[in-house]
């Protein structure tokens, strides 16, 4: 028998000797034969009870101080089930905690909570033991990542942001998490600086090199357990194409791979993968089911119809039945078709052409980048309104200026939100007499060769990277575009303008002019292959995406990525509202905030949104990416999970809360003594 | 460490109380402690108490003047002082008293409850009853008056009636050694009748009928019976007769306590609810003492504790303060 368990024994005899003193005092009086007994009066229940209530006070403040004594005794015994840190010879730290705010983070764990209610949690235990000099930053890692608290020493602050932090149905982004919090703590006097990751790693790309700090900033990953291992499937997306319902059903498991489509129940499974068997679409006006169409049973992402019966209203949900780990993805509103972008494109094919053949550069690199666009050729402008309206944004090149009447309409649809993207070259520079882009270009267009520079010489002319961050790290590769002519603007252009990027000697690369609700992006490069590989380029398909990206901003698309911004150019009074899911509880409003001069909302729970601009209510839709619903966990260096960085259950030094508890006790104990009658002194146990 | 709330303050109580729990009220041999033998002690009883000739009450015709007094209507005009009407002009009557034989009636308690005795009791109440009775039966025997005596309740009594002389006295000792406390009465209204019927119709003008009982569980109306017997000149004595736990509710914390007679169990603190107790108890001897009162009678309050010389003294005392 060893120490501890005679030390057991010994505990365990002085918590059940004051229950045996008690019951024994508590024993029912014996009986007493007593011929006047009815003449006295029962007054037991009551002695008796304040009696009772006296001696189990007293017998659990007792016995919570012997319990008390025996954790004080066995103080390096005790470990707390609370993340805390290790800290390197008691120095401060500089902390980042990436807090994972992504859709897989309503997974649940075993134990009910879900897994961003166990994030939050361990970053609050995080913030309770830091201390004095430790620096704290907060970023979420919820698409795109945003910081909730820049670095500061001021632990209230983490407290409230940690408040203030709930869950969204983004996709999630750890590497740019982890930049953004790498750069946070960079530069911090804490020579400990450590980004937290608290995340259930799936970010969709589990193939991508793994997550790894670096020598200045260190990654730790404290929580394990939040690695995702359920199963899922989501409704990310749900059109209406006349009596028809086409919707988008994407399930964890597999890579996910390009689409298959079915009609009706005759599903084709795009991969393999294993999903709960019989699943179905439902879909559902308020209630009532309307249509069904029964799922593949391994598919991994796969397109269904719906047939919709005659006279089916406008507002419909299609929902996923039966159940798995994320309930909120399981339920997406029906929008209209062309929910897909749709962008005219006026191009010369035969001056953009490729060595390889196929269709113009700007046309495959739409449909590589899947931006979710419907690519139109054209073979001209629309002239009339009716035509233009079809389209939410419009890319001409190298057009030789354009009619009155082009532009009138032009000018129109672009003010009531189209965005045009034009680029000028030398066709551009030689407008017949009477055409021009006025007013979308204001002044006089020129188009100016340019003398052939050796490669890579000092003198070449190329884009400033610098200037153009909004080609994002693909800018660089501009710096020696070296083309054969640019296109000048009288400064009239360039007044009222965003300048997105510039020539190395400061001239305007790209303008982004607003125009009413909608926006006029100019080019001073054609994409013909003969003045230059623009189009070529990674950083043409960074300037597709922002450009995109500005056209569903400006109200382009009604459907957009959870995460993303619509931004509100010309509207003053802008509202807008999440509405409830199958139409139970309160809307939810989003708040409209200025930056840059123009309104902008975010969209960070997928469903159906109302927007009520300056008075005319409009819905649109925020969807789950597909890639949010995979939830293989991202690899992460070994470093990162490393028990020198802290853990779940370090040993901790409870001694001073178990003595100021004890010292509590004693103090209710005497207060209870003091309470006490004295013509009824309490029987000592 | 106080005393547990289930020990009474005589540990013999319990023990001599649980004598009783053979059966349901009885019968219960009487618990004479160390007032046996009876006989001896009654003896010695008597003799410490003054039995000096008791004159009585009736007053009229006789040889000896008894005094004077108003005359009213009514008034035997054989007895008009004529003397004092012809030297005060006054209108007055003479009184004569007159010796007759004044028996005395003995009615004694033998319900269960009577059995009860305590550790600081030298006997049972019973007992003690027993011991006044016999007591006072050989002081009246011995001034020539008749005794008798009855029951209420009991098992293997008899009564015995008004009779003198030294057989008498043999008579009501045997009667009172030979019974046992038994019964429960408190819901038989017929049974004080039963007892005191046979009283009444033997008891002349003049007897004195002495009740000796603890008065806590006569049934309803006993009290009214009893006070009915004070016509013709009869003199009622009560005496309550209690156990010293009784009469102080000697016990200490809490207490269950399963009355003798009856279904009552009661759980108190002692302590607690004593003076409560005591005002009930004594609530229930007022009517007793009121109506005996206003009848001439008397009731006297005793414990078996207390010395039987004095309660028969108390006695006597009584019977010639109402006489007076």
């Amino acid at each position: 028998m060893s120490f501890l368990t005679l030390g057991g024994l010994l505990i365990a005899l002085l918590v059940v000797a004051p229950i045996a003193a008690h019951l024994l005092r508590r024993k029912q009086a014996e009986e007493q034969l007593f011929p006047p007994a009815r003449l006295v009066p029962p007054t037991q229940p009551s002695a008796r009870k304040r009696s009772m209530l006296e001696d189990r006070a007293l017998f659990s403040v007792r016995a919570l101080a012997v319990l008390g004594l025996a954790i004080l005794g066995a103080t390096p015994f005790v470990r707390c089930s609370r993340l805390a840190l290790a800290r390197n010879h008691g120095a401060s730290v500089a902390l980042a905690i990436v807090l994972d705010d992504s859709l897989s983070m309503r997974a649940k764990l075993p134990g009910g909570k879900s897994r961003f209610e166990r994030a939050l949690a361990g970053a609050r235990e995080l913030a309770q033991g830091l201390a004095t000099g430790d620096a704290v930053a907060i970023v979420l890692a919820g698409a795109p990542p945003r910081v909730a608290l820049g670095s500061t020493t001021n632990l209230a602050a983490v407290t409230a942001a940690l408040d203030a932090a709930e869950p969204s149905d983004r996709a999630t982004d750890l590497e740019g998490a982890v930049q953004l919090a790498r750069g946070l703590v960079h530069g911090l006097v804490q020579t400990d600086k450590r980004v937290v990751l608290l995340s259930d790693l799936a970010d969709g790309a589990p193939d991508a090199p793994p997550i790894q700090g670096d020598a200045d900033v260190a990654l730790w990953v404290p929580l394990p357990e939040l690695e995702a291992h359920d199963q899922d499937c989501a409704v990310t997306r749900a059109e209406r194409s006349g009596s028809k319902v086409w919707a988008r059903v994407v399930c964890s498991g597999r890579e996910p791979a390009a689409p298959a489509t079915s009609a009706s129940a005759s599903a084709t499974p795009a991969a393999k993968a294993p999903v709960e068997a019989a699943r179905s679409i439902e879909i559902r006006a308020g209630n009532k089911v309307i249509g069904a169409t029964q799922l593949g049973r391994s598919a991994r992402v796969e397109e269904v119809a719906v047939a919709l019966p005659d006279g089916a209203p406008a507002l419909l949900r299609a929902v996923l039945t039966g159940s798995d780990a994320i309930a909120e993805d399981d339920e997406a509103p029906v929008i209209s078709a062309g929910g897909a972008l749709p962008i005219a494109v006026v191009v010369d094919a035969t001056a953009t052409r490729v060595a390889t053949g196929g269709a113009p550069p700007i046309e495959q690199a739409l449909t590589a980048l899947q931006l979710d666009a419907q690519v139109h050729p054209l073979p001209s402008v629309p002239e009339h309104e009716a035509e233009l309206n079809a389209y939410s944004a419009l890319i001409v090149d190298d057009a030789p200026g354009f009619t009155p009447e082009v532009r009138r309409e032009l000018a129109a649809w672009v003010e009531r939100g189209g965005v045009v993207l034009l680029t000028l070259g030398p066709r551009a520079a030689a407008a017949p007499l009477g055409a021009g882009f006025e007013p979308l270009i204001a002044g006089v267009v020129r188009w100016t060769p340019i003398a052939a520079a050796p490669t890579g010489a000092a003198g070449s002319l190329g884009v400033d990277p610098a200037s153009a961050p909004t080609l994002g790290s693909s800018a660089p590769g501009l710096a020696n575009l070296d083309p054969r002519g640019r296109t000048a603007l009288d400064p009239v252009a360039i007044e009222g303008a965003d300048v997105l990027a510039k020539w190395k000697d400061g001239a305007p690369f790209l303008l982004r002019r607003s125009l009413g609700r909608g926006a006029v992006l100019s080019l001073t490069l054609p994409l013909s292959t003969d003045e230059s590989d623009l189009a070529l380029r990674p950083a043409f398909l960074s300037l597709l995406e922002s450009f995109v990206s500005t056209a569903r901003a400006r109200g382009g698309a009604r459907r957009i990525d959870v995460g993303q911004a619509w931004t509100f150019d010309g509207y003053k009074d802008v509202k807008v509202r999440r509405m409830p899911s199958g139409g139970v509880g309160a809307p939810r409003i989003i708040p409209v905030i200025e930056q840059d001069r123009r309104l902008r909302a975010d969209a960070p729970l997928s469903g159906l949104y109302e927007l009520t601009l300056d008075g005319e209510a409009t819905t649109r839709v925020a969807a789950v990416p597909d890639r949010e619903i995979d939830f293989r966990p991202r690899q992460v260096r070994d470093a990162a999970h490393a028990a020198a960085m802290g853990g779940v259950a370090p040993a901790l030094d409870a001694s001073p809360y178990v003595a100021i508890a004890l010292l509590a006790l004693l103090a209710a104990e005497l207060a209870l003594r003091a309470r006490a009658p004295r013509e009824a002194p309490i029987e000592t146990t | 460490m106080p005393p547990s709330p289930a020990t009474p303050k005589s540990p013999g109580a319990a023990t001599r109380a649980g004598d009783l729990r053979g059966g349901k009220a009885g019968p219960f041999p009487i618990d004479w402690g160390s007032l046996a033998p009876l006989r001896l002690k009654a003896r010695a009883v008597a003799d410490g108490v003054y039995a000096g000739m008791h004159r009585s009450v009736r007053k009229g015709a006789g040889v000896e003047f008894g005094g004077q007094r108003p005359y009213v209507p009514g008034d035997d005009l054989r007895f008009f002082d004529r003397r004092s009407l012809l030297r005060h002009d006054r209108l007055m009557v003479r009184e004569f008293e007159t010796e007759t034989d004044r028996a005395l009636w003995l009615c004694v308690d033998a319900t269960a409850s009577m059995a009860y005795r305590s550790a600081d009791a030298p006997g049972s109440k019973l007992a003690y009853a027993a011991l006044v009775s016999a007591a006072l039966a050989r002081v009246t025997l011995s001034t020539g008056d008749p005794i008798g005596l009855g029951w209420v309740g009991g098992h293997g009594t008899h009564g015995i009636p008004a009779m003198a002389g030294r057989e008498a006295f043999e008579r009501v000792v045997g009667a009172l050694e030979g019974a046992a406390a038994a019964g429960d009465v408190s819901a038989d209204a017929a049974a004080i009748e039963r007892t005191l019927g046979p009283i009444a119709r033997r008891a002349r003008r003049g007897s004195v009928i002495v009740l000796l009982s603890d008065l806590l569980d006569l049934p309803e109306g006993a009290l009214s019976a009893f006070t009915a017997l004070a016509t013709s000149g009869r003199t009622l004595i009560a005496v309550q007769v209690l156990d010293p736990v009784e009469a102080e509710l000697g016990f200490t914390g809490n207490v269950r306590l399963r009355a003798v007679e009856g279904d009552t169990v009661v759980e108190a603190d002692a302590d607690a609810v004593r003076a409560v107790y005591k005002e009930r108890l004594l609530a229930l001897s007022t009517p007793w003492e009121k109506e005996l009162e206003a009848r001439g009678g008397r009731l006297i309050r005793a414990t078996s504790a207390d010395a039987p010389v004095g309660v028969v003294r108390a006695i006597l005392k009584a019977v010639h303060e109402a006489r007076r």
